[in-house]
């Protein structure tokens, strides 16, 4: 082998290699840290909620003066739920239980003798649409502690307006988990029960207060065993919220989605579409290296036709004789992936530290996608490498070259 | 080979040749001599024996098997065991030495050994130019080279095109010997010579006029 190498290594171009070595790293690590960043960015925008997972859309019935004179119910009904579930942009439908019986809640703070109390409600959806860590987020039915999630706003409602005029403390998100609800439950047929409610997550997005689906079952149940329950609003996990057909869908029937959650989408899909056009970019790199590293091969090739030829006159095989060009072109891409996942990883780790600050709860260490891609990326160029050379030297064994 | 006839030739009807159009059988162990002027295609028949070229009509078989649809791999064992070719170009690397363009064939057949091939070179007095650039050589000493490459593999048929176009008559009388010893009385090939006149002084058994 290394008398054929000694002989085919004659006329290799060291700075076409070079070009195409670094025109295919800067490709493949466009590709990779696009891939990468992707990852690592897109959960801000779908996690940042610590409530919210992936794509959601929150849905209702639109209420008008008619429906609220004629006694037309906003509820949905199992009919409506299925039909959802079956449009093709949907993956799961989720539907908001109510609590059918009162609610009161009351604030003590020791010490200053204030005491606040107000009526409210809970509702509850599905657990597998609440991404919460937390072990908090259940509920064993006869216990007196219920977790709860309440809208941030509610807090800030407080922190910013109520607490600024009375001259009262301001909580942070952190004392608010440390804080008891006083909770107290009148049933229908007039039992009451207390309960002590811990919250344990704040949610931009969904403007309820949230009970664990569990507590709500058991509660419904043993408060207003006689109601039977419908739920006004539906929550549908949906894979691209960019889909134009989940606002034709929503507008036919007449249903109303909450706004804020499809500007998320949005954001989602401008993220997409930003790193779609650098992956593009990184691609359309890729692709131009490989072909200089073709145009520098079937260069070599050509100047060495002779040599070639007189190999494959003595018996040389047509395999074994691009057996060392294949090698170089595999060696040079394998050199080239490597290199180009150190690189991504040396650059993910500047933007991670900004991403940590700005989303500390989430977990950044998904490389499996880049790893793919990267894969993905060498098999193809390198199977094509292969391919052309043999392709070549089989044109010179036919005298085409 | 029946009624074969390069295909430049076909315009042609003035052909009067013992090869071709004619059918010619050559068999093993026998030693064939193939003499004509230049330009009618001795090179041309030893390309198309040996499956470099198929710019021909009419038939050329290897026992009773035309050779027109081997593949490639058949083709890669036929020239590695079966024949074997001193081409008129010779077709030695010039930025090898000598020893190395012998190597490069002999690591493929593993035919003959060191010691060998140095006893090949000392008998054809270039023993001392086995390490020199063949590119460096007159075309005398690398016909001699290309010549020990040519019976570096086993073969049933050894064709030399013209191989002592460059040589003297001592060093043609060696290559016979050697050609004798070697292909015929070892490995019982038969053995094409081709020539422009002057040709090695072997008793052929048979010989065409082309």
């Amino acid at each position: 082998m290394n008398l054929v190498w000694k002989l085919l290594r004659q006329h290799i171009s060291v700075p076409q290699l070079v070009g195409f070595f670094f025109a295919n790293l800067c490709g493949m690590a466009i590709v990779l840290l696009s891939v990468q960043f992707y990852e690592d960015v897109l959960p801000v925008f779908t996690q940042g909620d610590s409530f919210m997972k992936k794509d959601y859309v929150i849905v209702s019935k639109r209420i008008s003066t008619i429906g609220t004179f004629t006694g037309k119910s906003n509820t949905f009904t199992q009919e409506d739920i299925d039909e959802v579930k079956q449009q093709p942009f949907s993956k799961a439908v989720g539907a908001f239980q109510p609590s059918e019986y009162k609610v009161s809640a009351g604030l003590a703070m020791e010490g200053t003798g204030m005491q606040m109390s107000t009526e409210m409600f809970f509702e509850s959806v599905p657990d597998m649409f609440v991404d919460v860590t937390s072990h908090q987020w259940t509920y064993t039915p006869g216990s007196q502690d219920v977790p709860i999630i309440i809208p941030r706003n509610y807090l800030n409602l407080y922190n910013f307006g109520f607490a600024q005029s009375h001259n009262m403390p301001k909580i942070s998100e952190g004392l608010m988990g440390m804080i008891h609800l006083n909770i107290l439950i009148r049933g229908t047929q007039g039992q009451q029960a207390n309960f002590r409610g811990n919250i344990v997550g704040f949610s931009n997005r969904l403007n309820t207060i949230l009970v664990p689906e569990k507590f709500m079952n058991w509660a419904n149940q043993t408060y207003a065993p006689e109601i039977k329950t419908a739920s006004s609003r539906l929550i549908v996990e949906v894979g691209n919220p960019a889909d134009d057909r989940i606002a034709k869908f929503f507008q036919k029937k007449g249903y109303e989605t909450e706004d804020d959650k499809l500007d998320a989408g949005k954001t989602t899909w401008f993220l997409k579409m930003t790193i779609s056009i650098v992956m593009g970019v990184g691609l359309l790199i890729s692709a131009l290296s490989f072909y200089i590293l073709m145009l520098s091969i079937y260069l070599l090739l050509q100047k060495n036709t002779v040599k070639l030829e007189n190999l494959l006159l003595l018996g040389y095989s047509p395999s074994r004789v691009a057996a060392p060009y294949q090698l170089l072109t595999f060696g040079l891409n394998v050199l080239v992936l490597l290199l180009a996942v150190v690189l991504v990883l040396w650059i993910r780790g500047y933007y991670l530290d900004i991403l940590t600050l700005l989303a500390p709860q989430m977990a950044h260490d998904s490389l499996t996608n880049m790893f793919l891609a990267g894969g993905a990326l060498f098999i193809l160029v390198s199977v094509l490498n292969v391919i052309a050379i043999r392709g070549k030297v089989i044109s010179i064994w036919k005298h085409r070259a | 080979m029946k009624n074969t006839l390069p295909n430049v030739f076909l315009s042609r009807d003035d052909i009067h040749s013992e090869v071709w159009n004619n059918a010619v059988k050559f068999e093993k162990g026998r030693l064939y001599l193939v003499e004509a002027a230049s330009g009618t295609g001795k090179s041309s028949l030893c390309s198309f024996i040996y499956g470099y070229r198929f710019d021909y009509q009419g038939i050329i078989a290897f026992d009773a098997q035309s050779t027109r649809n081997y593949s490639v791999a058949q083709w890669v064992n036929i020239r590695r065991r079966t024949l074997s070719l001193l081409w008129q170009e010779l077709r030695l690397f010039p930025e090898l030495t000598a020893l190395e363009n012998i190597q490069i064939k002999n690591k493929l057949t593993h035919y003959a050994d060191e010691p060998k091939i140095r006893q090949w070179f000392e008998r054809l007095g270039i023993g001392d130019k086995l390490s020199a650039k063949v590119g460096r050589m007159s075309f005398g000493q690398q016909q001699r080279v290309a010549f020990i490459r040519s019976l570096c593999q086993p073969c049933d048929f050894l064709f030399l095109d013209e191989p002592i176009s460059h040589l003297d008559d001592e060093n043609g009388r060696i290559m016979g010997e050697m050609i004798k010893e070697e292909a015929m009385d070892h490995q019982g090939a038969g053995v094409i010579v081709t020539s422009i006149g002057k040709h090695i002084p072997l008793n052929y058994d048979k010989s065409f006029k082309l």
